[in-house]
């Protein structure tokens, strides 16, 4: 078969398809500027003549042309600069830069072509065969410094670097240090600075940004270059600046008046990357970041960024042990995120300085030692509460009115939020209170306290009364090390974490359609070829804003785009076609799309005959769901159900991404094995193109769950009711078989829940008392247990309830490694160290299992990568040297393989290596809006904040943005209530209420309400239903019927 | 014909015949003067005809750059994979050039036939009328003289019945005389900013909306019709001088003449009759001093030059000046030429599109310095600086605007350098200013 031919040569050029693109001969001058990210991209946007196999681009034509002397061969359709960059050949530019469209205006890159009448234009100028091209010939340079020397004309001279002064500081712009990008060239062609008739021309001008948290122009050094309208247009696909006026007066405005919001900035900040002179710069908090420090970083450290699943690579620029600065990689490098980042990437970096982080490790007064035992010796009645204000009481409390949106405005001009006494705001998000139940401790006392309690536990209720959340923001590496210590050292299989709440019953549809736990594609192919997007219930330009941007981009390439949600995100604003369905109606949407699909005879025969289990089941099932019923069913119109089926049918190849807004249900895994069923019957799986993508939500929920922090499974889901596999772990970890349990353990829906067994636990970096669904009840489970230890960087809501509080690292401060949502494990790399005596996480955890009598032989992250190889056989072939650049792809079956950019080419990882359909029916949501709950409500995040705004409510620029909660409500129905914008609302469920403000959007539809769970004193979870999937046991995080009362 | 004025016995009029006669811009006094006739003939004719009769007349732009006509409409594709285009450029904003102008507020079907004819040699069933914003007079009378077109069956899907579309759309400007270069006003009609493209890709490989699109002039389509109805042969013939250089061209005179207005003549006439005779010369006692025989972005003759000049591309070029436009601004003695060439470069300043450096900078620049200089605070150093930023300014850039501004201000020092120099010794300064 053809397509397995193509994966083995994907598999083979993962990291450079360079040879894909230039003949042998070329290979060489072309590896050394192009890596293998967004080439076909690149090349076709320049109009390349490209042959095209079934996945590959192939250049038609080879040309031959010499530059300064030297030969050099490039594709037909290279330009002059191209193949100048190949010859590592500097030809100055301003105007042009990587993956932008060449505009050639500034006009500093002419060269000399032999034959030639004019200059030309290096940057656009196609190269020829035979050219002769000189770049530095007297005409050339006199050119330049032409250019130079009328830019200078109008280039303040108080900002320029001082002479002598040569250091360069690392990305363009920073106006800190030494020379700018644009400096450096006056440099380098030696243009004379002419006081006396400088200033002849005015200073230039262009809109400012002044107040703004995070991104401040200084437009009397642009240059108008244009990088940052076109960064802003082209790569984000946003269109924020543009130029205005004309001649002399021109420059570069923020939107039609001024302000960014009205034009709806996301704040990314490529504009800030992007600009040569630093006109546009980043806002570097001052106090802790002083120039001079962030000017001359000691190091810059290649990392992964901390939030979502995208995995996007970041250079941490580091100076005294601190983060002082984000930087994004070079736009050519072969990064996922293609040198992209969103706001919270290249902004939220400043939590792991934030005071309130946690020093030394911390223990509950009342816990003393004697005759070698720890005791508690406190009133009972105080056990696991504190002089704070729970979860529950702080929901009703008031909220203060949401200011203006600092942006365009004097900061004087903006109204200010009055500060409440435990405000979370202003970098005191901890508050005082909180810290008085607790004493500092050494790390001696709190790891023998957390010791022996646990196996106390353990010894006195069973092993099962222990549960452990793992973490999904921490490494693999340390995942690992704490699911192997409580299933062969405390023998209990209760290991989960948050994956349960987001893509549990993802993984449990894609289990049993097709065993597997992972997205099948990568972005990148969604970017650069899908013919059809199908997002549904991700709202991906705010939670995994740089995959948004390429989805917008695949869009403008020509990919059509279809969107379910419930809510007129961004994306749905730009689909071609948006299924505007009701909550929780997904399954009579794809099971409507499927039959009419079928009944156009638009599904793929052969893929169903040779691929697919159960077809004539579903068939039978989806039959009743005509596109009549659907409509009554979804609101969506008919008209729509059956173009977009049509669409995704056609494909030729259609890739389907999906979030929580499929997942969050109590019906989650038929709604998601409903859209399988989709996927399988069009065939829209397993070719470059069809991807199939569940797009995760934090920094390494994918790899948390590869490395076993799931109860039913160890490393590369292996069951562990399967005897055989706990042989090998067993030997694997050098402990009797019989110590480790058959019985899958309990999720984290089950651990806290009424009648769990469960009495002492171990929390690592998770803060359940935010996350989990109907929280009061949660945090009344939290407080009634015998013991509780937490391992996180800050006292957080749950922190504050435990016995022991262990100080960890960020991910500024560890080695190991994380894996996106493309299956990719990349290197986090250590920057600076923890504060205090605050430790590295895997240390805390070695040190734990070997206390708790599992001895944790690893002297570094390394050494458990090498176990961890050793028992996932995905994984095999990944060794830390392998990691490097951009990471791998698994599975990696051995040290040959280069991973996989997409998988199931022909066949599934079943036993017969079909995939099976799954009939499913429609369920409507748990809980429906009646007359007394009339509004039907849904939670889910905001661009500006991340998961429980632990570390995005620290992080100053962002929360500035977003500083309180507030929930959208539909323009109507705030009329009728007589809601203004920014007015206090009472939220009532069946569960409990709390006081928010509005936010009146059209996003929502009429009685429907969308509310950010992301704030502690509105927890979005006082109110959802903790109703579970029968099959994942995710909580309906999507549907509550909640009642609105305007509180005035 | 030199509205208001009559036709003077040296013109030939072909273009400008029914100037001054409203009957003609309805459609029926059109049809009655023999119009539509040639549209007609060329739907009868192959693409390959209609073409190669254009080409077989010589006829070349009118626009300013004098590309020939036939020629450019060959580059278009033979097969047709996308849509194509067709744009007429009547955007007409260069100082001193108001024949477009006078061509559609008089004769307006013979722009729509002459285009219509064009659309159907380079297959494009959609044709963009790109008029200058503040001709609203002009817009007007184009707007009229197209609805009645497709009330009469000339346009629209079936172009007078013989299976062709043929569909056309007039544009506004807004302003903007850069728009009128091709690039920028295929992005203008696009609804961007009016930005000149960088060439390769020319907009016959991908222009408007990315399709292989033509841009003509109003003045060249409007010659078509004579061409196809008379055949290319006869226009040819129309030459006074250099075979290169065929059929008439229409001259818009201005300044210090008796009688301003838009003349008429064959190819090659002599500038001084066009000048003296049809222009009627001098005010009285008056002394001519210098002309700018193309529009305002060529070099500027001495009188003795333009005494001397033939007007036909050729015989401008042989001058060092160019035919351009065909805006003949005329200048006498009581001309202050510093000031002159200010308000020209001033023009392209606030003209600049802004995206060159050279053009941004340097017509900002070469205007505050010409204006230093007629504030008697300039220095002889300027001079040299006002030469060394034009040639700066010279082929360095995505279009001409900033050759054009830099083309009168090296002429004009070059040629009446005393001028400026009695403003720099003086140290006096104009009024005017
Ligand atoms: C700055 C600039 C302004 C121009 N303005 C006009 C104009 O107003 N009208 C026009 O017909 N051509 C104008 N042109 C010339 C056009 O770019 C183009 O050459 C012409 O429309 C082609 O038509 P033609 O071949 O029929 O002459 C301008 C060119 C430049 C560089």
């Amino acid at each position: 078969m053809v397509a397995s031919a193509v994966e083995l040569r994907l598999r083979n050029s993962r990291r450079d398809t360079a040879n894909q693109f230039v003949s042998a001969e070329a290979v060489t001058s072309w590896r050394r500027i192009y890596n293998s990210r967004a080439k076909a991209q690149y090349f076709l946007a320049r109009g390349f003549a490209l042959d095209r196999d079934s996945t590959y681009y192939f250049f038609l034509t080879m040309i031959t042309l010499s530059i300064d002397g030297r030969a050099v061969t490039v594709p037909n359709g290279a330009t002059i600069l191209d193949a100048a960059r190949g010859l590592a050949i500097d030809v100055p530019t301003l105007c042009w830069y990587p993956r932008l469209p060449v505009v050639g205006s500034c006009r500093l890159c002419l060269v000399s072509v032999a034959g030639a009448p004019k200059l030309m234009a290096a940057c656009a100028a196609q190269a020829e065969e035979g050219m002769a091209v000189e770049t530095e010939t007297p005409a050339a340079v006199a050119n330049r410094r032409s250019v130079l020397g009328l830019l200078l004309e109008r280039y303040p001279t108080d900002r320029l670097a001082p002479d002598g002064q040569d250091v360069a500081v690392g990305a363009a712009g920073f106006d800190g240090g030494g020379p700018n990008e644009f400096e450096r060239l006056l440099r380098r062609y030696a243009v004379p600075l002419r006081p006396e008739r400088h200033h002849e021309l005015a200073l230039r001008t262009g809109d400012e940004r002044p107040g703004d948290p995070m991104i401040r122009h200084d437009m009397s050094t642009c240059i108008l270059c244009t990088r940052c309208v076109r960064a802003c247009a082209d790569l984000q696909v946003v269109g924020v600046l543009d130029v205005a006026q004309r001649g002399e007066r021109a420059e570069i405005v923020v939107g039609g008046d001024g302000d960014p919001d009205h034009a709806a900035c996301t704040w990314c900040g490529e504009c800030v990357r992007v600009c040569p002179t630093g006109a546009i710069h980043e806002v570097l908090p001052p106090r802790r970041f002083p120039k001079e420090r962030v000017a001359a970083p000691e190091r810059a450290v290649r990392s992964v960024c901390p939030y979502c699943g995208v995995g996007c690579q970041v250079d941490l620029h580091v100076r005294e042990n601190a983060v002082v600065r984000v930087t994004s990689p070079w736009i050519e490098e072969d990064t996922p995120n293609s040198g992209s980042t969103c706001v919270k990437g290249r902004f939220g970096y400043d939590f792991p300085q934030h005071r309130d982080r946690l020093r030394a490790p911390l223990i509950r007064r009342g816990w003393v030692k004697r005759r070698d035992r720890w005791r508690y010796e406190g009133p009972a009645a105080e056990r696991r509460r504190g002089p704070w204000l729970s979860i529950d009481d702080e929901g009703e409390r008031p909220k203060p009115r949401p200011p203006e949106r600092a942006v365009g405005k004097p900061l004087a001009s903006l109204s200010h939020i009055p500060r409440g006494p435990d405000d979370v705001r202003d970098r005191v998000a901890t508050p005082a209170s909180w810290y008085e139940p607790f004493r500092e401790a050494t790390w001696d006392e709190a790891m023998e306290l957390v010791s022996q309690e646990l196996s106390r536990i353990r010894r006195e209720r069973g092993p099962d009364a222990l549960a452990v959340f793992c973490s999904a923001k921490c490494t693999n590496e340390e995942n690992y090390v704490l699911q192997r210590m409580f299933r062969a050292g405390f023998n209990t299989n209760n290991v989960d974490h948050c994956t349960r709440l987001c893509h549990s019953s993802s993984v449990a549809a894609m289990q049993r359609a097709l065993n597997t736990s992972a997205a099948s594609g990568s972005m990148r192919e969604v970017e650069e070829v899908s013919d059809v997007i199908f997002v549904a219930g991700a709202n991906v330009t705010e939670a995994h804003p740089v995959f948004g941007a390429a989805v917008k981009r695949a869009q403008r390439r020509g990919a059509k785009l279809i969107v379910a949600d419930t809510r007129r995100i961004e994306l749905a604003q730009r689909a071609d076609i948006h299924l505007h369905l009701l909550p929780g109606t997904d399954v009579a949407l794809f099971n409507a799309m499927l039959w009419h699909i079928i009944t156009r005879d638009l599904h793929d025969r052969a893929f169903i005959a040779g691929r697919t289990h159960g077809f004539d089941a579903v068939r039978a099932a989806v039959e009743p769901y005509t596109l009549q019923r659907a409509q009554t069913i979804t609101g969506v119109p008919a008209a729509d159900i059956a173009q977009a089926a049509e669409l995704f049918a056609r494909g030729p190849r259609s890739s389907t991404l999906w979030a929580m807004g499929l997942t969050q249900h109590a019906a989650g895994t038929d709604i998601v094995a409903s859209l399988l069923n989709l996927i399988l019957a069009t065939g829209m799986i397993g070719r470059w193109g069809a991807a199939m993508i569940p797009i995760r939500g934090q920094n390494n929920v994918q790899g948390a769950s590869d490395v076993g922090a799931i109860p039913m499974f160890y490393t590369d889901y292996q069951s562990v009711a399967d005897p055989a596999v706990r042989r090998r772990f067993a030997t694997a970890w050098r402990v009797p078989e019989e110590s480790l349990s058959l019985t899958p353990g309990l999720r984290v829906t089950e651990v806290v829940a009424e009648g769990s067994p469960v009495r002492g636990m171990y929390i690592f970096g998770e803060n359940p008392i935010i996350s989990d669904p109907d929280v009061a009840h949660a945090e009344h489970w939290f407080q009634a247990l015998e013991f509780l230890a937490v391992q996180d960087l800050f006292l957080t809501e749950t922190a504050r309830l435990a016995d022991v509080v262990l100080p960890g690292a960020s991910y500024a401060e560890k080695d190991g490694t994380f894996v996106n949502t493309e299956r990719r494990i990349q290197r986090v790399r250590k920057a600076c160290e923890p504060p205090g005596e605050a430790r590295g996480d895997l240390e805390i955890l070695i040190e734990l299992s070997n206390r708790a009598g599992l001895p944790a032989p690893f002297a570094d992250p390394r050494e458990v990568m090498e176990e961890i190889a050793a028992v996932t056989p995905s994984w095999a072939g990944v060794t830390y040297e392998r990691l490097d650049m951009a990471g791998l792809q698994y599975p990696v079956p051995d040290r040959e393989s280069g991973g996989a950019a997409f998988l199931f080419a022909d066949r599934f990882p079943t036993g017969d290596g079909r995939g099976t359909m799954v009939p499913v029916e429609y369920l409507p949501p748990s809980e429906l809006p009646n007359d007394q709950y009339p509004f039907m409500m849904n939670t889910g995040r905001q661009l500006y904040h991340w998961h429980t705004g632990t570390m995005t409510r620290r992080a100053k620029g962002l929360d500035a943005r977003e500083p309180v909660p507030t929930v959208e409500l539909n323009p109507a129905d705030a009329a009728e209530l007589g809601v203004f914008d920014g007015d206090p609302v009472r939220l009532v469920s069946r569960r409990n209420a709390i006081l928010i403000a509005a936010r009146i959007s059209d996003r929502v539809q009429r009685r429907q309400l969308f509310l950010p769970f992301h704030f502690r004193e509105a927890a979005a979870n006082l109110l959802t239903n903790p109703a579970l999937d029968p099959y994942a046991k995710i909580p309906e995080f999507k549907c509550c019927a909640v009642r609105v009362e305007g509180a005035a | 014909m030199g509205y208001p004025h009559p036709t003077h016995p040296k013109e030939t009029p072909v273009l400008s015949r029914h100037f001054g006669d409203s009957d003609a811009r309805s459609f029926d006094g059109w049809k009655r003067r023999g119009g539509y006739a040639s549209l007609e003939k060329a739907l009868g004719m192959s693409r390959e005809q209609v073409t190669e009769e254009v080409k077989t007349s010589g006829l070349r732009g009118r626009g300013g750059a004098g590309f020939p006509c036939g020629l450019k409409w060959t580059f278009m594709p033979k097969q047709r994979t996308q849509p194509h285009y067709l744009c007429v450029n009547a955007d007409e904003s260069e100082p001193g050039t108001f024949k477009d102008r006078e061509i559609m507020r008089w004769t307006p079907h013979a722009v729509i036939e002459g285009a219509a004819i064009a659309a159907y040699a380079i297959q494009a069933e959609q044709t963009y009328v790109y008029i200058r914003g503040e001709f609203t007079e002009a817009i007007a009378i184009m707007q009229q003289a197209l609805d009645e077109a497709y009330i009469k069956g000339v346009l629209g899907i079936n172009a007078m019945g013989k299976g062709v579309r043929i569909d056309m759309t007039i544009h506004r400007g807004a302003g903007a005389y850069i728009c009128g270069e091709e690039t920028a006003l295929m992005n203008s009609i696009e609804g961007k900013r009016g930005n000149p493209r960088i060439r390769p890709p020319f907009p016959a490989a991908s222009g408007l909306f990315g399709c292989p699109t033509t841009i003509n002039n109003v003045e060249t389509l409007a010659a078509v019709p004579p061409i196809i109805e008379q055949g290319g042969a006869w226009y040819r013939a129309i030459c006074l001088s250099n075979p290169n250089s065929t059929g008439t061209k229409l001259f818009s005179v201005c300044g210090t003449v008796r009688s301003p207005g838009t003349y008429e003549v064959a190819m090659g006439f002599p500038l001084k009759d066009l000048v003296h005779d049809l222009a009627g010369g001098m005010r009285p006692g008056r002394r001519l001093k210098a002309v700018i025989p193309g529009g305002s972005s060529v070099p500027i003759l001495t009188a003795d030059e333009a005494e001397a000049t033939l007007l036909d591309y050729e015989g401008c070029v042989a001058r060092g000046t160019m035919l351009g436009s065909g805006g003949v601004i005329v200048m006498d003695d009581s001309v202050d030429m510093v000031y002159q060439i200010m308000r020209l470069a001033r023009f392209y300043a606030h003209e600049s599109c802004a995206q060159c450096t050279q053009c941004r900078e340097g017509t900002a620049w070469t205007t505050k310095i010409l204006q230093r200089i007629l504030h008697g605070q300039g220095k002889l150093e300027d001079l040299d600086l006002l030469l060394d930023l034009s040639e700066q300014m010279t082929g360095t850039t995505i279009c001409v605007l900033s050759d054009s501004c830099a083309a009168p201000v090296v002429s004009g020092i070059r040629k009446f350098r005393d001028e400026f120099e009695a403003y720099i010794d003086s140290g006096r300064a104009v009024a005017q200013v």
